[in-house]
């Protein structure tokens, strides 16, 4: 079991890094299109944040943040967020994915509309990603809390 | 100025295989965690090195963010688990 750590230095530099991290990580979310990063790649930077809480401040703590269920909810939402602007795209005449098909429905023309779409879609990943890899930290020590 | 960062970057490699011989060969656990945070740290700076040479340096510096990044928590939870293993 993860406890929290009695080391002050360790614990004041996390907690002050914490927003930081996540700043990082909406960023590189964000600028997926033009820079390296993208969903997948921000969901796994705001998840390293959550690993370096749950090492420095103990797993109870984290849990006021992210429990197991609101990591749950948090991973489907991101879920139909991704599979919701595919289906949108499928409902207003285009193919799965097909973002242009969006600018009948936002008003904007097509390159804005594409633009936004691989936004919303990457913001779904980071959601889901994110979400997962806590649930998969989180399991990792229950099962180490049990015996 | 470009052959400049060249060799420094390949003298950077040199120093990297240095630290890879204490983290095969270290006697103790810390001696290689010490050489792994050494190794993380340097790679950084040839990470940089690398984007300088190809004149995308706003990419690179996004990219060793990150590592430096995962560097500091991976040495964290080392640290945590070497505190809860006791003697070594």
């Amino acid at each position: 079991m993860i406890q929290k750590s009695d080391d002050v230095i360790v614990r004041t530099v996390a907690r002050s890094l914490m927003p930081f991290i996540l700043i990082y990580g909406l960023y590189v979310v964000m600028h997926g299109h033009y820079s390296p990063g993208g969903g997948f790649q921000g969901g796994v930077i705001l998840a390293a944040g959550f690993v370096l809480l749950t090492v420095t401040q103990g797993i109870e703590r984290t849990r006021q943040h992210m429990s197991q269920k609101t990591a749950c909810v948090i991973s489907s939402v991101g879920l139909l967020i991704y599979a919701g602007i595919g289906a949108l795209c499928l409902i207003l005449g285009g193919r799965y994915l097909d973002y242009g098909r969006l600018s009948q429905l936002l008003q904007v023309d097509q390159p804005t509309a594409r633009s936004l779409g691989i936004l919303g879609v990457e913001i779904g990943v980071a959601l889901g990603v994110m979400a997962v890899m806590c649930i998969i930290f989180f399991s990792i020590f229950a099962a180490d809390e049990t015996e | 100025m470009n052959t400049f960062f060249l060799l420094i970057g390949i003298g950077m490699c040199v120093l990297v295989l240095g630290c890879l011989f204490r983290v095969t060969y270290g006697p103790t656990i810390l001696n290689r965690a010490a050489g792994i945070s050494a190794v993380g740290t340097k790679t950084l700076v040839i990470l940089m090195i690398i984007g300088v040479l190809h004149g995308r340096i706003e990419m690179f510096v996004d990219i060793s963010m990150v590592y430096a990044l995962l560097n500091f928590v991976g040495c964290i939870v080392l640290a945590k688990y070497l505190e809860r293993a006791g003697d070594i």
